[in-house]
């Protein structure tokens, strides 16, 4: 009855502000609920330097990688959270 | 005008309609404290006994007002034991406001007297959270922290404030509050094919939780249910969202939910939930609870849709602005047959109730006489034992229709939330999500002060008062009218069930062997003190409680072996469901 989920890898492109915590909020919401973090990169934004880009890597079936985005998108210091 | 950190706090306070703060001094916060002593004209602040009773007071003062609750507390210590009380307000979406202290600037990350990571112990528990740098952006973030507590999904916000921020001095702006963040409108297309749905729908079900309450939308519901004829279970977060003389309302819904409510709720073959997030303690297994019906989805939190349950339709917004509009598309109707399905199963339920005493008349001699022995002791203990049912409707006779009753967590919780009258939105505060031992005397007293002192009722177990008791004297040192019922039980009641049903009566430190006399501890804190083990005591009780304005403490005894019924076992479904 319940169908198996497919799991697969996607890569997110999240903007935050360039605030103390920002990091950890994020990674500390992929800890909370589960989700994996394969790699992550941080680097701030050279058009806007108040601004950092997190590139991530990560896998899971796709309900769970609809809610990482809106989990995400929940976080205040979240700008945009892009699936690229 | 230039002010420092601590005043320009307090002033934003104010800029906010702050009249009242809950809280705990010290070394961190003297400053603070400092300011307080200088506005107490404007903001009165009440001392609990613990930072944990000061949290749940500030949260039942939000949610029996939907105003912004504020709690204080020192660093260290005072922060850590706001914790469960943040979290309580998290998981029931509570909008409050923690304000802590912390070591100065220099001091942190050294392991300083009293430093702790506040910051980082509540993240994962508040919407969001704040370390304040310089006392130049503290009137902004508190402006900020107003805003993100109510806007949207309410929940609490945490500042932190070293103290040298809090001596700091700096211009103090004194600007409005900011607007809170727009909701986006459902669009035209997904409230008509939702409309559509509902249509031809043969046996809709409305399935409702704190949501609603959060953005006054009971009303609304109202409408809506009587325009499709259907239905209405509650969750225990949206369970005074509908009169309870409603004749489509059928009660909570879920584990301990009414037979009647969870029948129809399996009968459905569509579930329009709507400000609620379908936990397990509702749904039971999701996979059955979906099977064979079509489910609506309707909450401000996008993340909801989704999370627990698959939604056909799901509609991101206000149920206050979403209900109306939904209300004139879907077409104007009667449903019978549905309805009669109601009575049906309530008349199941008593034939089960009167089944079960069948059964007993067809055993063999030797058991009869022994169950007629028993039926005897259950008469005798009637006459002058009480039954928690018994309790809570009488009560509710004493109590006014406005009157906020709080809980604590275990079977008694259960009880009320299936046996007690209500009538008014934000009439019941009680730890749905977190499920918090202790909360309801801090509620209680949150409540009593948000509604000018108004005489409050907490429901609570030996066991859970025993939590946060301490708090009882704060209700006296305020002069706040607030009931205690205690149902003395002697265990750890709702553990003990499930040892009883799940783990072969194996009662594992569930058996209170306390001697803690009630009465007399009610009045050693200043209060005033009953005990009661027959009706004729318990009115007495209540007469005295409801004609006097200091806190009363009514300890009642039952039985330890009354349990909560029905009950879904964890992981079941309706179908599981465990009558008596
Ligand atoms: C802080 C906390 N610790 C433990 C629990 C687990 N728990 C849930 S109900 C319960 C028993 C509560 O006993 P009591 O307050 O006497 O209420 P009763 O069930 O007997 O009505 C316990 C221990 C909890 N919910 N909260």
């Amino acid at each position: 009855m319940d169908k198996v989920p497919e799991v697969s890898n996607f890569t997110l492109s999240i903007i935050v502000a360039n605030r103390a915590g920002a990091l950890s909020r994020v990674t500390g919401l992929f800890s909370r609920r589960g989700y994996n973090i394969d790699t992550l990169t941080v680097s701030p934004m050279v058009e806007d330097p108040t601004m950092s880009r997190i590139i991530m890597t990560s896998s899971g079936d796709e309900a769970t990688r609809k809610q990482i985005i809106k989990q995400l998108d929940k976080l205040f210091d979240v700008k945009e959270v892009k699936l690229i | 005008m230039k002010l420092n950190g601590a005043e320009i706090l307090v002033e934003t306070l104010i800029a906010h309609g702050v009249t009242d703060v809950f809280g705990f001094p010290g070394g961190t916060v003297i400053n603070l404290y400092d300011a307080l002593y200088d506005y107490q004209d404007r903001v009165t602040h009440y001392l609990t006994c613990h930072e944990q009773g000061a949290a749940h007071a500030a949260d039942g003062y939000a949610r029996a007002t939907g105003k912004t609750g504020v709690v204080i507390a020192t660093s260290g210590p005072g922060a850590t034991n706001l914790v469960t009380g943040i979290a309580t307000a998290y998981l029931d979406s509570t909008p409050m406001v923690a304000i802590t202290g912390n070591v100065a600037s220099g001091l942190i990350g050294k392991d300083s007297f009293q430093e702790v990571d506040i910051v980082g112990i509540t993240m994962p528990v508040t919407k969001h959270n704040y370390m304040v740098k310089h006392v130049e952006e503290l009137e902004e973030i508190v402006r900020e922290a107003f805003q993100i507590a109510r806007s949207g999904r309410p929940g609490p916000v945490l500042i932190d404030i070293p103290k040298d921020v809090q001596q700091a001095q700096c211009e103090f702006h004194g600007g409005m509050p900011k607007p809170l963040l727009p909701i986006p409108r459902v669009s035209e297309e997904a409230l008509r094919a939702a409309a559509e749905l509902i249509d031809a729908s043969e046996r809709p079900f409305v399935y409702a939780g704190g949501g609603l309450i959060s953005c006054s939308a009971g009303e609304a519901l109202r409408v809506f249910a009587e325009r499709i004829d259907a239905p209405v279970g509650l969750s225990i977060m949206g369970l005074t969202a509908l009169d309870s003389s409603h004749p489509l309302k059928h009660g909570l819904t879920g584990m301990h939910g009414h037979y009647v409510a969870s029948k129809m709720n399996a009968d459905a073959d569509l579930i329009i939930g709507i400000g609620v997030r379908f936990s397990d303690r509702a749904t039971g297994s999701t996979s059955k609870y979906q099977a064979k019906t079509k489910i609506i989805h309707i909450d401000i939190d996008g993340a909801e849709i989704d999370k627990n349950i698959d939604s056909v339709i799901s509609l991101v917004g206000d149920a206050a602005e979403i209900l109306p509009r939904l209300t004139e598309m879907v077409k104007r109707r009667e449903n019978p047959t549905w309805i009669a399905k109601a009575d049906l199963h309530r008349q199941e339920s008593e034939r089960f109730l009167a089944q079960e005493e069948m059964q007993l008349h067809d055993q063999d001699p030797q058991a009869k006489e022994e169950q007629q022995l028993l039926a005897q002791e259950d008469m005798d203990a009637q006459a002058t034992g009480l039954t928690p049912q018994e309790i809570i409707h009488m009560v509710r006779r004493y109590a006014a229709d406005d009157t906020v009753v709080s809980t604590d967590v275990g079977q008694h919780q259960m009880w009320v939330a299936q046996e007690y009258q209500f009538c008014l939105p934000r009439t019941l505060l009680t730890s749905g999500g977190l499920g918090t031992m202790g909360f309801g005397m801090g509620a209680a007293i949150g409540a009593s002060i948000a509604r000018g002192s108004a005489r409050t009722v907490l429901f609570t177990g030996d066991g859970s008062f025993h939590m946060n008791m301490n708090e009882f004297v704060t209700a006296v040192t305020y002069g706040l009218p607030v009931v205690v019922v205690l149902f003395n039980n002697g265990s750890l009641g709702m553990v003990r069930q499930w040892q009883n049903l799940f783990f072969n009566q194996r009662y594992s430190n569930t058996t209170l062997e306390r001697k803690t006399d009630y009465p007399k501890l009610a009045e050693a804190f200043g209060g005033k003190g009953y005990r009661a083990s027959t009706m004729k005591e318990l009115q007495a009780a209540l007469d005295a409680a409801f004609s006097q304005t200091e806190p009363v403490l009514i300890e009642c005894l039952i039985d330890s072996d009354e349990k909560v019924f029905p009950i879904i076992p964890p992981g079941g479904s309706f179908d599981d469901m465990i009558v008596k």
